[in-house]
């Protein structure tokens, strides 16, 4: 071949293989044409290494009897499917969650269904669902103590879906010219009969609760209350707004009546208590000129525990592993795995908490990829978990997030006594 | 008298500005660009320098001057996310986050050039007085000032096709007239019901070297919904109004 015909061809193939040179786009009708029905969702992958704690208190209540070595490794994979079906003013929506799971225990699988429920708009200012839904009360990041008809999330995980309540629901919404720019009513009621939100608190009780929400010269302003019934009465308010373009203020705060909590003393008695307690939040949301956006929020639990509490059960703790270390019974242990999942085990426990997360999006011209850091620091025991994270989407409907955590502490403070010193894992999410 | 001739129409070759009302050529171009309340489909396409694309498309419904609503109804990993604009407050709506949380005109909630002001646009002359037109034959340039320190970009230049009204190219700066993006009007289309407008927002910007993102535009219409649609409360429902 001439050297001419193969430069011709050279430029030929280079030609075709740029998309982009000459390239028309276009935009067809069929791409937005809407049908139906909808089904959608994600398939999830996320190998994770964790590294004992050996020493700590949390670890002994659960491998007191058992051997894992330095490290162990879980693998989730989890299918997450939604779907709507849509005719004239009704619409059926349904989420599920099917989760198979591999850790040091073997395999188990577990499925839900998150949300399922009948949605009727008679008119743009007004809708109803009945059904398992989610409300997610509250304007706080990582925690929002006024989500009072929604499960705990997870602040290590805010935006995970939650699997809902079963509850009927409706909405107005009326729109103003003036200071009072809009208003809406959402009542809802939350039935906790047999096996039906027998997770939600006490049975056979009707619990009715309410949000109103304002746009207030620009701040947006909710005021809640839940009854009481399968929980004990709690109101509460919330606030948004901007006070820069690029600085936002938000805050929340509950009043819970008859909170109680089951607690621990030294001599490992256990008893309840109740009393009415108040738990906020204030929190802000900055965006700088580099496109870092920081994350800052201070929330006071006022369910959670007292400092004193928690060393005594960590000593509860000690006591039952000596005892069973010395050729005796493991019940103390037992008593205190019960109280760990019944309370002393859950995240954030205590009473006062810090929450920074900073994301940078798309430093060094890296189109999609957006690094953090998340810290959650236990005001009160001065322990802390610290996560740096890196998030790819570059891949249409591709999400590629590769993050560690570092739990820190001193013995006997939240953090220190966790089972794991450190996490890593890899997620891969696909959606569909 | 030659010399007072001379300083008359050396003047008068000057003054053409000052004929033109930058206000209402603002106006107008507006008007020109969409109705005051309509209903609309926006592909938006990032391209990167390798040529790798990403695509999102997304259903808008904006009514009078200061209220917009937008909602993507792809990829399926953003499907579903909406977007909400009343003046100066703007929110995003995550179904899995479940809840409206406040976002920034200079944010972009899909990465690339394009940012929220440019998904969520109102009027322009909503957001911008006009400090001064120029006419160079073919086109103006109008200078624009925004009005309140939280519009994204603090002053515009914007060419305008005389024929057409329209705009051919405008360059967003900052208060210290550094570039921040530059944006393409092309493919004038007629969308039906007197929308005659450019089908194609192409932009690139100096901070993103050799990456474009370019807006595409279809099912332009008219459509008038109730001021109840652009609140937080029926972020979920966006899609009903489709």
């Amino acid at each position: 071949m001439p050297k001419r015909s193969l430069y011709n061809l050279l430029w030929i193939i280079l030609f075709l293989a740029s998309p982009c040179l000459g390239e028309e786009f276009t935009f067809d009708l069929t791409e937005v044409e809407k049908k139906p029905y909808h089904v959608g969702g994600y398939l999830e992958l996320r190998p994770t290494l964790f590294g004992l704690d050996r020493d700590s208190n949390l670890y002994k209540v659960r491998f007191y009897n058992q051997d894992e070595g330095k490290t162990t490794e879980q693998l989730v994979s989890i299918l997450q499917l939604e779907g709507s079906l849509e005719k004239g003013i009704a619409t059926l929506f349904a989420r599920a969650n099917f989760e198979l799971n591999h850790t040091y225990l073997g395999w188990s699988d577990q499925g839900s269904l998150f949300e399922g429920y009948l949605s009727l708009k008679p008119s743009q200012s007004m809708h109803f669902n009945l059904g398992k839904q989610t409300m997610k009360w509250g304007k706080g990041y990582a925690w929002n103590p006024v989500a009072f008809v929604d499960r705990l999330k997870n602040p290590d995980e805010p935006d995970l879906n939650l699997e809902g309540f079963f509850m009927a629901s409706a909405s107005f919404i009326k729109s103003f010219d003036g200071p009072l720019k809009n208003f809406s009513f959402t009542p809802v009621f939350l039935p906790a009969y047999g096996d039906m939100n027998d997770d939600f608190g006490e049975t056979g009780k009707l619990n009715v609760a309410a949000k109103l929400y304002f746009l207030y010269y620009d701040t947006d302003i909710d005021l809640m209350f839940l009854s009481e019934g399968s929980r004990s009465a709690r109101y509460g308010f919330d606030f948004s707004r901007n006070l820069l373009t690029n600085l936002e203020i938000h805050g929340e705060f509950a009043w819970i009546t008859d909170s109680k909590r089951i607690v621990i003393d030294e001599a490992g008695k256990v008893s309840q208590t109740e009393s009415d307690v108040a738990s906020f939040l204030i929190g802000f949301r900055y965006l700088s000129m580099q496109e870092t956006t920081y994350i800052f929020e201070y929330y006071h639990n006022g369910t959670g525990f007292t400092q004193d509490e928690v060393e005594n059960f960590f000593s509860f703790i000690n006591v039952g592993y000596d005892t069973y270390l010395a050729g005796r019974s493991d019940a103390l242990l037992k008593r205190a795995q019960s109280l760990s999942e019944s309370g002393y085990g859950r995240a954030n426990v205590m009473k006062d908490y810090l929450y920074l997360r900073i994301s940078q999006k798309e430093p060094f011209d890296i189109l999609y990829f957006t690094p953090a850091i998340t810290w959650i620091f236990n005001v009160d025991d001065q322990s802390f978990s610290l996560s740096p994270e890196l998030l790819y989407t570059g891949v249409t409907n591709l999400e590629l997030r590769l993050k560690g955590t570092v739990l820190a502490g001193q013995s006997f403070s939240e953090y220190g006594e966790k089972q794991n010193d450190y996490r890593i894992e890899l997620r891969v999410r696909y959606y569909f | 008298m030659t010399a007072f001739i001379f300083v008359l129409v050396a003047l008068f070759a000057a003054a053409p500005v000052y004929a033109v009302d930058g206000k209402q050529l603002l106006e107008q171009v507006d008007r020109n660009l969409a109705p005051e309340s309509y209903e609309l489909y926006r592909k938006l396409i990032n391209i990167e320098p390798d040529g790798k694309k990403k695509e999102f498309v997304l259903f808008t419904v904006k009514k009078g001057k200061d209220k917009i609503a937008g909602l993507f109804i792809s990829p399926a990993s953003e499907k579903g996310r909406s977007t909400l604009r009343l003046g100066e407050n703007m929110w995003l709506y995550i179904p899995n986050v479940g809840k409206p949380i406040r976002i920034t005109s200079l944010q972009s909630v899909i990465g690339g050039v394009f940012n929220n002001s440019d998904i969520l646009q109102l009027d322009y002359s909503e957001e911008y007085n006009v400090a001064q037109v120029e006419d160079q034959g073919k086109e103006f340039l109008l200078h624009l000032k925004a009005k309140t320190k939280t519009v994204a970009y603090d002053q515009l230049k914007m060419w305008v096709d005389k024929d057409k009204v329209s705009p051919t190219k405008i360059e967003c700066l900052t208060e210290a007239s550094m570039l921040i993006k530059t944006l393409y009007f092309t493919d004038i289309k007629d969308f039906g019901r007197g929308i005659v407008r450019p089908a194609s927002v192409e932009t690139d910007s100096p901070l993103y070297k050799g990456y474009k993102s370019i807006m595409l535009f279809a099912n332009f219409k008219k459509r008038e919904v109730a001021d109840e649609v652009f609140t937080l409360t029926f972020m979920p429902n966006i899609d009903s109004l489709r």
